[in-house]
């Protein structure tokens, strides 16, 4: 009588046998279907251990996976790997932008996460919503290219630019994504599964009113600059007049102080991103000091300060302008 | 393969990402995760292939049978065949999350047998592909490794282990060789941009290469720039026609890349609303040369390039727009390569979900 069950095996989990004859033919195949239809074998090694033989997998078990292992081609036994039961704990911590109103072009949105998620889930987990609930089809842009972070904690999400593109066919057909006056919701379900196939402890929204076009350059030269006063550690801050993209934001801009020494300090983004300060290390030294913005710093509709999203050929003002950073110079009072 | 600067060793795969052959059976692969393009020799034991066709259904469900998962936990990345023998390579994601293993598979012409590639003790070479963070760009996601990774800090009283990783990432989308130059298309977490990377192979530096940024113009009207999706090198390697997450197919001369600075492209088709463009793959039909173009929303579109060489600008926005293409009712193909001289290999997926490999007959695309 063959005997099948869970077992270790030098280190490694494997299924152990025993009470087989010598020179059985032993397979294992994911799934419950004994025949499965001509599919190879679970890849691995039969070792010999103790009285028994233990089939060592050269990839791991997967945790929710039934496994059966046939013996001279006859169904021998069916072993489920269970999952273990773990406790909810991961979170969505921000929505970007947090600006309450967006331009109907709005491009790019990201969804923070308290711990490393599961990639391959955004499609079915994340939406764009009306008011009564209705999915707002077609407005993200279908990727099988999720755009994560290194530790998989930020996710990007693109509205289809095709349907933001003036002049290209999916604009003409199916327009904006989003309409003027109509506000949405971006929706994260509860079952998105973290990295451990853990859903989230909470599902998450952000509600948006929609504006208009924006459609202009990100304009250093129209910020508002609050200037510190020298021998204080008081923030340079500068208000941008319109949201501008949060992750951009975090690494575009930089603030130099006399002989273009780099100022460092406390970097913190304004409420609905409209704003940045930086609360210096150290007390700001009189002289010469500029804020230093890089070009590809752009707003929510993907505008930057170097060019327009799309560029109205005929349209002086969509002239793309230089692609060298952009300073704008203060003196601490 | 001392002549294309590999050395054995170990190639740390992190994640399964596109794939693409380079010269004497050398495989690229890149890897989003690591941020790096891997250069493996594969050693493919087959004999030269001929120009039969291959088919094999459900290869989703034999890959998970040999792997030990079920196909929900087989994600096909990309597929490649071999120049000489023809087998199949596939980049595979096993699992998810925290479970997740990139493994490279190979299916052989012969029996269809799937077979792990092995990628320790390889002849290898690797380049790094991330961003190259700005100076000023410090941000780095903290996380707390489980185990030995990261680095250990001080705080208080306590030692805890960190581990830095970059919040700004790129992500391969494809990848050709043409000529001693491996080209990288990649879609950016953060800023919106077309940049196509050149790598010089064999890689000469840990960097990698120059990049380049592709305008195109629609309609005479409009100029944009948007992250290229899916690329083709044609004739002879001396054009690319790219397809972009916006869907306008635009051509350009290879020799604009090597200029730097900007580049503008033709926009010679579009391919409509709603719709992504998924791969394109090249193929000669009575002497003449086609593209084929997978899309997420329309059949398979053939592309003649004559046509493309013969297309002016698109200047007005009208329907239909562009060169003349036909739509084969060929539905769910996700993955297109070059098997043989007679026939296209392509990965479709059915109403069910399953996943197929199936030979087309270039004489009857």
């Amino acid at each position: 009588m063959t005997e099948v069950s869970w077992s270790r095996s030098g280190g490694a989990d494997c299924i152990r046998l025993t009470g087989l004859r010598g020179g059985a033919d032993v397979q294992i195949r994911p799934g419950t279907a004994a025949a499965a239809g001509g599919r190879p074998p679970m890849a691995g090694r039969l070792v010999r251990d103790g009285a028994g033989l233990c089939f060592v997998p050269r990839f791991a078990f997967l945790d929710g996976t039934a496994y059966t292992v046939t013996v001279d081609g006859v169904a021998a036994a069916v072993l489920i790997r269970t999952r273990p039961d773990r406790p909810a704990t991961t979170e969505v911590t921000a929505i970007r932008p947090t600006a309450a109103e967006v331009p109907c072009n709005l491009l790019r949105l990201y969804v923070w996460f308290s711990a490393p998620m599961s990639e391959g889930y955004a499609a079915q987990h994340i939406r764009l919503a009306g008011d009564s609930g209705e999915v707002i089809a077609g407005a993200l842009l279908p990727g099988e290219h999720e755009l994560w972070d290194a530790s998989r904690r930020r996710l990007t999400l693109l509205l289809d630019p095709a349907r933001i593109k003036r002049g290209l066919a999916s604009h003409r057909d199916a327009g904006y994504p989003l309409r003027s006056g109509e506000p949405f919701r971006l929706v994260v379900d509860r079952g998105f599964p973290d990295a451990r196939g853990v859903p989230l402890r909470a599902g998450a929204e952000q509600r948006y009113q929609v504006g208009g076009e924006e459609r202009r350059h990100v304009d250093p030269g129209n910020w508002m600059l609050t200037v510190p006063a020298a021998g204080t550690s008081e923030p340079v801050q500068v208000a941008f007049g319109r949201p501008l993209d949060h992750g951009l934001l975090a690494r575009c801009l930089q603030v130099t102080g006399p002989g273009g020494r780099p100022v460092g300090g406390t970097v913190r983004i304004g409420p609905q991103e409209r704003s940045w300060q930086l609360v210096p290390g150290q007390v700001w030294e009189p002289g010469p000091h500029q804020l230093i913005a890089e070009p590809i710093l752009e707003d929510l509709a993907g505008n930057s300060v170097s060019r327009v999203f799309d560029r109205d050929l005929t349209s002086p003002e969509d002239q793309p302008r230089q692609a060298r950073p952009v300073t704008l110079p203060f003196h601490p009072r | 393969m001392g002549e294309f600067g590999l050395r054995r060793g170990r190639a740390d795969l992190r994640s399964a990402g596109p794939i693409t052959f380079g010269p004497a059976g050398i495989l690229f692969l890149a890897d989003n995760v690591a941020a790096k393009v891997f250069a493996v020799d594969v050693a493919d034991p087959g004999p030269v292939g001929g120009s039969e066709p291959f088919d094999l259904e459900d290869v989703d469900a034999r890959v998970g049978s040999f792997l030990g998962c079920e196909p929900g936990d087989v994600v096909i990345k990309d597929m490649a065949v071999h120049p000489l023998t023809h087998s199949v390579y596939l980049s595979v994601q096993r699992g998810h999350g925290e479970a997740a293993q990139p493994v490279l598979v190979r299916i052989g012409r012969l029996e269809g047998a799937v077979a792990d590639v092995p990628l320790e003790d390889v002849p290898l070479a690797e380049v790094a592909i991330g961003d190259a963070p700005a100076e000023d760009d410090e941000r780095l996601d903290i996380t707390l490794p489980l185990g030995e990774e990261g680095e250990e800090l001080q705080v208080g009283e306590r030692k805890i282990r960190i581990l830095r990783q970059p919040i700004r990432t790129s992500t391969v989308t494809d990848m050709a060789y043409v000529d001693g130059v491996l080209l990288v298309a990649g879609l950016s977490n953060e800023e919106f941009s077309s940049r196509l990377r050149r790598i010089p192979f064999p890689f000469r530096d840990k960097a990698a290469g120059s990049s380049l940024e592709i305008f195109h113009v629609s309609h005479g009207k409009w100029e944009t720039a948007a992250p290229i999706r899916a690329f083709v090198p044609y004739d002879g390697g001396a054009s690319i026609l790219a397809s972009y997450t916006c869907t306008p197919v635009v051509h350009f001369p290879l020799a604009d890349l090597t200029h730097g600075g900007k580049a503008v492209g033709r926009t010679v088709a579009e391919l409509g609303a709603v719709n992504q463009p998924l791969d394109m793959v090249s193929f000669v039909q009575e002497g003449q040369e086609y593209l084929l173009v997978a899309n997420s929303a329309h059949g398979l579109v053939k592309i003649a390039c004559r046509d493309i060489d013969g297309q002016l600008p698109l200047t007005e926005p009208k329907e239909p727009v562009g060169v003349p293409r036909e739509t084969k009712d060929l539905q769910g193909i996700r993955r297109l390569a070059h098997l043989n001289g007679s026939h296209v290999l392509v990965l479709q997926c059915d109403d069910a979900g399953r996943q197929h490999l199936r030979s087309l007959k270039t004489a009857s695309l």
